[in-house]
């Protein structure tokens, strides 16, 4: 297999699959890069359970105080909590050593700014620059830094911030019964604490064991919760809670233990969130129609990004927008909380809306719009990319089209969404409408198409 | 880039932090060294207390846990603790970070063995070759090491002194110590604690950035600070310790300063007429003192080439029982009960058990040796001259007996020269000793000749 999609340097940051491909000395330069970037000062760091987690961090560690910077220890925690921490002062930027829902052989950085977001695509592409250059900053042995560490108090500030915006009260007053999968990942400690003390759940948990490896596929979805699912059949649970590795993205299961589309859980979050506080929404090109529909309902305005946290981020802050996500990934995004995805949040505005409307999540799912979707992808060769977007372009004379991330082609009622991947030579394809045959007859069309091209 | 600010050799990684030293540096030696170490066997890490080895500490773990090794780091503890810690722990090596006796803004690595010995040369060169062709067997990602700390590390160190020295014998001296900011002042608190040694601690803050003086154990540093206080504070005797604790340097009762040459003579002669072992090992820079003494008690001394590699080489050729001890002229000295260990704190309990055993005082004991004067000089290093100018002395002074190992000895009864280039600095070493006074005219002249050839 050649080594391309085993390591990627891009301006997204640096990824890849621990060993020969993501090396110790490819990390510490990156931490060199970084601290040499955001210049000298503090700089927090910390992981999610990844078996290699600990020697990146060190690796990260060392470049950062190469680079003149002090460094904080934050362990293993959530990439929201780190997030949360960076925010909280005092701080020129934070790292997370994490590939997200990537198996366990990858592992990756995520890179914040000292406002605890995502680098920009600006700040992303001078930072790529520095590294390349290799033009670090060399500190000498009076101007090094000292390594501290704080674990607990992100754990503690985080979840504080979520309580602000919740009626816990309430919610600890209604003892749910609540199912937990957080596949032994960064929330493993964290969200028993969360959930059990904080909201006064009555907590039935699996993989909960910061140091085994992940269980299950590390990405929450239908497909990857069947545990879960029978777990909160069995223990006669009112909801199931499942998190990805470093606890960004969050999937549902409701009381009867079927797993909610990922679309599903951001409509009822957005739905809950626009009763209160009116404000605009932000959302990616893939997310479901169905935020429009509730938005529609309470005067908001919605706009949509480009596929990837940072972009919906960028948009919501330029917006000032009140909520936002991306639909198909779980990634619920609560600016007053922090602006990044935070699973935290979405259990606790699931948990909060239980409480206010004393429905279960089966019958709040059941009122949300109706709309039927499929994704897939689909391989193609290099250099043929312009040629498929043309003959999908072309096959839809008329149609509306939005171009700012792939092409999404919309019609009334339905829409299809096509893009190539950012990490392998293949397109991702997604489609909705308002009736399975709709579907069915517009994914079937756009797929075949794809294939021919 | 100042020129010398980084150094890779045998000795293992050494240079200025920020100046030639760099993390990359760091992490790509970690990697080699986890390379040549036998798979998955532990290995011990420890640093002095400079700013900057936290900085290498991080690098050396994540280049360890990347080649598959579990990693037992003690913190800020001496070279001679990271040794006894691997051979407690039959661990497949150690690193350690510090860079001794030099002054604060370097910093170095260097490597040990199962057992805790120093890697021999072949192992020395086995490692800069996979450092320089950068082939790393960096593990999978569930085969990656795992990271514990480890605070007692000292205490069992300690421990194993008590098996060796009697300190109910020891404690009724009253000493002082400068610790020169480092280590040393760890262990002295842990041996004042559990066995009541006296000792009175200058210098004995752990200091990261100003050290209180140059952390070298040369007569003149001893004169500094340390042998001042030792007639007032009435203390039997003055020790001094470079930050990592493997050399020592010692003043007498009476506030004088002892050259670093006498360490090593004065605990073979303590060693000697003890053991089976008769070999003395030492550089041809070191006193010819030690031919004398070694001569009163039947025993034989080895000359090597200057540096620890060659002692370490030397070692290994000889039977460990036949050997009394081994050392340089700079307070360096390994004994066999430690394993032939550089231990500063060892060789200094060894000098109170000499004093307690003789009933004698220090300066008493030194005025038993005849008198050797040693003068040295150092010059600016011509490279390309080199083999010129040492061809040239050899023929100027045809009627010596001729050394070549290193650099040029020539020997004449009771008086010598040696010439060589430092392995540190660009410098060319110009050492002269003789029996009595200073051969203060063959020095000159010696230094004339460089001059001019160079």
């Amino acid at each position: 297999m050649r080594g391309e999609h085993l390591l990627k340097i891009s301006v997204s940051g640096i990824r890849g699959v621990v060993g020969e491909f993501l090396t110790p000395a490819l990390a510490c330069a990156f931490g060199q890069a970084f601290g040499t970037y955001v210049g000298p000062g503090r700089v927090v760091i910390g992981r999610d359970t990844r078996s290699s987690g600990e020697m990146l961090q060190h690796a990260v560690t060392c470049g950062l105080l190469a680079s003149g910077c002090e460094v904080i220890d934050v362990g293993v925690l959530p990439t929201p909590t780190i997030q949360v921490y960076v925010a909280s002062g005092g701080a020129r930027g934070g790292l997370a050593v994490t590939a997200s829902h990537n198996p366990p052989e990858y592992n990756a950085l995520k890179l914040f700014n000292a406002r605890g977001l995502f680098l920009n695509s600006y700040e992303r592409s001078e930072l790529i620059d520095l590294y390349h250059q290799s033009e670090f900053r060399h500190a000498t042995n009076d101007e090094i830094g000292q390594v501290r560490s704080d674990y607990r108090t992100p754990v503690k500030l985080h979840i504080q911030r979520v309580l602000e915006h919740v009626d816990a009260a309430r919610i600890r007053s209604r003892r749910f019964r609540v199912a937990l999968d957080a596949v032994n990942g960064a929330a493993s400690v964290m969200a028993c604490e969360f959930l059990r003390e904080a909201l006064g759940c009555e907590l039935v948990a699996i993989h909960v064991d910061p140091a085994r490896p992940f269980p299950r596929i590390a990405e929450p979805r239908p497909e990857t919760l069947t545990e879960l699912a029978a777990l909160v059949r069995s223990a006669g649970c009112d909801v199931g809670f499942a998190q990805d590795p470093d606890a960004d993205r969050l999937a549902v299961a409701d009381e009867t233990g079927r797993v909610l589309d990922n679309d599903d859980v951001l409509a009822l979050v957005v739905e809950g969130v626009l009763e209160r506080r009116r404000g605009d929404v932000v959302v990616n090109l893939t997310t479901s129609s169905a935020i429009d529909v509730i938005a529609r309902r309470y005067g908001s305005r919605v706009w949509r990004t480009p596929v990837g946290e940072a972009h919906v981020v960028e948009q919501m802050l330029a917006t000032g927008a009140v909520i936002g996500g991306e639909g198909s990934n779980g990634g619920v995004i609560f600016p007053a909380v922090h602006a990044c995805r935070d699973s935290f949040t979405a259990m606790a505005f699931i948990l909060d809306r239980m409480a206010a409307t004393g429905e279960p999540v089966s019958s709040l799912a059941a009122r949300l719009p109706r709309l039927w979707r499929r994704f897939g992808k689909v391989a193609f060769e290099h250099g043929r990319l312009g040629a498929m977007m043309q003959a999908l372009e072309e096959s839809f004379p008329g149609a509306q089209t939005d171009r700012s991330d792939g092409l999404k082609v919309i019609f009334d009622g339905a829409w299809v969404h096509v893009r190539a991947s950012n990490t392998e030579p293949l397109v991702r394809l997604a489609a909705e409408a308002d009736s399975p045959e709709r579907l069915e007859e517009l994914y079937g069309k756009v797929s075949r198409l794809l294939e021919r091209a | 880039m100042a020129a010398r600010s980084l150094r890779i050799s045998h000795v293992g990684l050494r240079g200025v932090v920020g100046g030639g030293l760099t993390a990359n540096h760091v992490i790509d030696f970690a990697c080699a060294f986890g390379t040549l170490l036998e798979p998955r066997q532990a290995v011990v890490i420890g640093r002095d207390p400079r700013a900057s080895g936290v900085m290498l500490r991080e690098g050396v773990i994540a280049g360890l846990l990347a080649t598959g090794h579990d990693v037992v780091d003690l913190g800020i503890v001496s070279t001679p603790v990271i040794q006894h810690t691997i051979r407690r722990h039959g661990a497949g090596g150690g690193v350690s970070i510090g860079a001794s006796h030099n002054s604060a803004e370097w910093n170095a690595l260097k490597f040990f063995g199962p057992g805790g010995i120093y890697l021999s040369t072949a192992e020395a060169g086995e490692l800069l070759d996979i450092y320089h062709l950068r082939k790393f067997d960096l593990v999978a990602h569930d085969q990656v090491g795992k990271l514990r700390t480890e605070t007692d590390a000292i205490g069992h160190y300690v421990s194993e002194l008590a098996g060796h020295f009697d300190f109910e014998r020891l404690r009724r001296f009253r000493i002082v110590v400068d610790c020169s900011n480092g280590t040393s002042s760890l262990i002295l608190r842990e041996l004042e604690s559990r066995y009541q040694l006296q000792a009175i601690r200058i210098n004995d803050r752990l200091e990261g950035i100003r050290f209180a003086h140059e952390p070298s154990t040369s007569r003149e540093i001893v004169a500094l600070q340390l042998a001042p206080l030792v007639k007032p504070l009435g203390a039997d005797a003055g020790f001094l310790f470079d930050v990592d604790s493997d050399r020592v340097a010692l003043a007498t009762e009476e506030g004088e300063p002892v050259s670093e040459e006498m360490v090593l003579p004065l605990l073979a002669d303590h060693l000697l007429p003890k053991g089976p072992g008769k070999l003395v090992i030492t550089n041809i820079s070191s006193t010819a003192l030690l031919e004398e003494v070694a001569a009163r008690h039947g025993g034989k001394v080895i000359r090597v080439p200057v540096g620890r590699q060659a002692a370490i080489d030397a070692l290994t050729s000889y039977r460990p029982e036949q050997i009394a001890i081994v050392g340089e002229g700079t307070g360096a000295v390994m004994m066999p009960e430690f394993r032939f260990v550089y231990d500063g704190i060892a060789a200094m309990l060894a000098v109170l058990t000499m004093m307690a055993e003789r009933g004698q005082r220090l300066s008493e004991i030194l005025a038993d040796y005849p008198r050797y004067s040693m003068l040295k000089a150092q010059l600016p290093l011509v490279s390309a001259r080199m083999p010129e100018l040492l061809m040239e002395l050899q023929r100027d002074y045809s009627d010596g007996v001729v050394t070549r190992i290193d650099g040029l000895r020539i020997d004449w009864p009771g008086r010598w020269f040696h010439v060589r280039v430092s392995q540190t600095e660009p410098v060319i070493r110009i050492i002269c000793e003789q029996r009595g006074d200073p051969p203060q005219e063959l020095f000159e002249d010696l230094l004339e000749r460089v001059r001019r050839l160079a």
